[in-house]
C-alpha cells in the first residue's frame, strides 16, 4: 500500500505537559479541549444562522467554514497550539432539517478531512464531501433524525456530545460527535457539528494521563472508555464491569463536558 | 419490485472495490445486480468514466470488466449518441442468471463464505453483548421493533443492517469496516435465502433472541444464535447449488420479489 503523506498513521511523540499534572489538571485539560471545539461550533452556528435568509449559497458557506478546519487537522494532528481544537476534527458540517432544504430527507452539507485507507473513500488527500448516496450499507437506517447526534439536540435544544462510537456513516472509525442546534426564531433548522477522532484526542491527552502516578480512565456518562492508561480497561469497554466494580473508582467530572476522569480509589488517595 | 427499493439500494452496486482482480470484481458486482434485478433489462449502465470513479478503479479495469459481462451475454454496447452499455433482455428464464452465479462458485467456496461471514458476525455479536450499554441495547430493540422483514427486499436490507449494528455495538472500527466490505462483496449472494419464506421466517425469528442476549450481556448466547442464523443461510445456498447442479427446476422463491 502506498504510504499517505498527508495523514500520519503513527502517533507523534508529544512533549510532556508543563507544570504539575494532577487528576484535576487532566480534567481541566479535557474541558479546555472541548470548550475550544464548542467555540468553533458557536462561530459556525452564528454564521450559518445569519446566512439563512439567502438559502442558495448555504453549502458553499458551510464548505468555506469547515474545510479549512479539517485541513488544519491533517497538518498538525497533535500540536498543542491555539489551533489544537481544529486539529482534532475529522469531519464537520451542517445537517439541515428535512423541511428546511428541499427534499424528504435531511440535507447533509458535511465534509471529511483527509483519510487513509477508508473502506468507502480509499485514500483521500483533501477534504471530501459526504455523499450519502454512496453509503448504501446505511440504507437500513430509516431516518437520520432518529440518530442520537440529531435527535437529542432537536429534543433538548442543547449542545450534545455523542460517543465515543464507531461511525458507520462517514469515517468508519472511532469518533466523538459534537452537535449544536441551529435555530431560526423558534424553529430548529438543523444541527452544526464536528467529529473528533478518538485517536487524535488520545495523542493530545495521553502525555497528561501518563504523567500521573496511577492509571486513569476517561469515560463518558455511560461509562464508555475513551482513553485509558489502565490496560485492562481499553477504549470501548464499559466501566464498571466484572473486573472493575464501580466502588473501586472515583469519578471527577471534566468541566463543561459529559466526560469523567475515573481513578482507582486506593491510588487517588495517595 | 422497483417500488420496494429505496434509491440507495442501486448505489451499493457501485460502491468502491478493494484489492486485486478488480476487473473480475467489477464484473461480479454488476452480474449480481443484474441477477437480483437491481439493474433491469434495457437499462443503460453509467458511463465507463462514471463507473471508474464510483468503483475507484482505472478506466481500463472497467472496460475489462464490461468485456467479461459482454462475453457472458449480460450487456451489450451500442455506439454513437445515446450509446453505452445496456443490460440485455434475457431470453432465458429469470432464474438462469442465478443458476450461472451459483454454478460459478464451488460448494467449497460457498461453505467457506458462510464460515468466514459467520466468524466475523459471531465475533461482533459476542463483543456487542459484552460492551453494549443499557441505552445501546434499548436502541437496538427499538430499531428491530420497527424493522420490516416481511418482504424479500426489506428483509435483505434490514438483515444487512442488523449485522452492521452488531458490528457497531462491538465498538470495533475494524469489524465495522470488514462487515461493510463483506456485505458489498457477498451480501446479495449470502442473503439470497431470505427470498424463501420459510428460511426468512427462521432467520428473522432469531433477531429478537440475539437482541435479548445482548441486553443480558450474554456473549456466548449471542454468538451461538448468530451462528445458527448464518448456518441457515449457508445451508440454503448449498441446497440450491445441489438442486441446480442436478439440473432440477430452479426454486421460484429465489427471485420472488427480489
Amino acid at each position: 500500500m502506498m504510504p499517505s503523506s498527508t495523514t500520519p498513521e503513527t502517533a507523534r511523540p508529544t512533549a510532556r505537559p508543563a507544570g504539575r499534572t494532577t487528576y484535576v489538571s487532566c480534567a481541566t485539560e479535557v474541558g479546555d479541549i472541548f470548550a475550544r471545539v464548542f467555540r468553533t461550533l458557536d462561530d459556525w452556528r452564528d454564521q450559518i444562522a445569519a446566512a439563512v435568509p439567502d438559502r442558495a449559497d448555504l453549502d458553499i458557506l458551510v464548505e468555506s467554514l469547515v474545510v479549512p478546519a479539517l485541513l488544519a487537522s491533517a497538518d498538525s494532528p497533535a500540536a498543542d497550539t491555539p489551533s489544537a481544537a481544529e486539529s482534532l476534527l475529522i469531519g464537520a458540517g451542517f445537517i439541515a432539517a428535512p423541511q428546511y432544504v428541499n427534499g424528504r430527507d435531511a440535507h447533509f452539507a458535511w465534509w471529511l478531512g483527509p483519510l487513509a485507507s477508508n473502506p468507502l473513500l480509499g485514500n483521500t488527500s483533501g477534504a471530501s464531501r459526504l455523499d450519502l448516496a454512496t453509503r448504501v450499507h446505511t440504507e437500513y437506517l430509516r431516518d437520520f433524525r432518529e440518530l442520537e447526534w440529531y435527535a437529542v439536540p432537536a429534543a433538548t435544544n442543547q449542545t450534545h456530545v455523542t460517543g465515543p462510537y464507531v461511525d458507520q456513516l462517514c469515517t468508519c472509525d472511532y469518533i466523538i460527535t459534537l452537535t449544536k442546534p441551529v435555530r431560526l426564531g423558534e424553529r430548529m433548522i438543523g444541527v452544526v457539528g464536528a467529529d473528533i477522532y478518538v485517536k487524535r484526542l488520545e495523542q493530545v491527552l495521553l502525555p497528561h494521563f501518563l504523567a500521573l502516578a496511577g492509571p486513569v480512565v476517561l469515560v463518558n456518562q455511560s461509562g464508555r472508555v475513551v482513553i485509558s492508561t489502565e490496560p485492562t480497561l481499553p477504549a470501548g469497554d464499559i466501566l464498571p464491569n466484572r473486573r472493575h466494580p464501580a466502588d473501586g473508582y472515583d469519578l471527577l467530572p471534566c468541566p463543561g463536558t459529559p466526560f469523567l476522569i475515573a481513578t482507582r480509589i486506593a491510588l487517588a488517595a495517595i | 419490485m422497483k417500488a420496494q427499493l429505496r434509491p440507495g439500494a442501486r448505489e451499493a452496486i457501485f460502491a468502491q472495490l478493494i484489492e486485486a482482480g478488480r476487473a473480475e470484481q467489477v464484473a461480479r458486482r454488476l452480474t449480481d445486480a443484474i441477477i437480483l434485478g437491481l439493474l433491469t433489462p434495457g437499462e443503460r449502465l453509467p458511463s465507463e468514466q462514471e463507473l471508474a470513479r464510483r468503483f475507484g478503479v482505472a478506466l481500463i479495469t472497467v472496460r475489462e470488466g464490461l468485456v467479461i459481462l459482454r462475453d457472458a451475454g449480460l450487456v451489450e454496447t451500442r455506439r454513437g449518441r445515446g450509446g453505452g452499455s445496456f443490460v440485455i433482455k434475457a431470453d432465458a428464464p429469470p432464474g438462469s442468471l442465478l443458476q450461472s452465479r451459483l454454478r460459478g462458485l464451488a460448494q467449497v467456496e460457498l461453505s467457506d463464505l458462510a464460515v468466514y461471514f459467520s466468524t466475523i458476525a459471531e465475533g461482533c455479536a459476542e463483543r456487542a453483548a459484552l460492551r453494549a450499554s443499557a441505552v445501546d441495547a434499548e436502541r437496538l430493540d427499538a430499531w428491530l421493533l420497527h424493522a420490516d422483514f416481511s418482504t424479500t427486499a426489506r428483509a435483505r436490507t434490514n438483515a444487512g443492517g442488523f449485522y452492521l449494528e452488531l458490528a457497531v455495538l462491538s465498538q470495533s472500527p475494524r469489524l465495522v469496516r470488514e462487515q461493510i466490505r463483506l456485505q458489498a462483496e457477498f451480501g446479495p449472494l449470502l442473503l439470497l435465502g431470505l427470498g424463501d419464506p420459510d428460511t426468512r421466517a427462521q432467520v428473522t425469528g432469531l433477531n429478537g433472541r440475539i437482541a435479548l442476549a445482548i441486553t443480558h450481556g450474554d456473549g456466548q448466547a449471542a454468538r451461538t444464535l448468530v451462528a445458527d442464523q448464518v448456518r441457515l443461510l449457508g445451508e440454503w445456498l448449498l441446497t440450491m447449488k445441489a438442486r441446480i447442479e442436478r439440473g432440477g427446476r430452479r426454486d421460484d422463491a429465489i427471485v420472488d420479489d427480489a
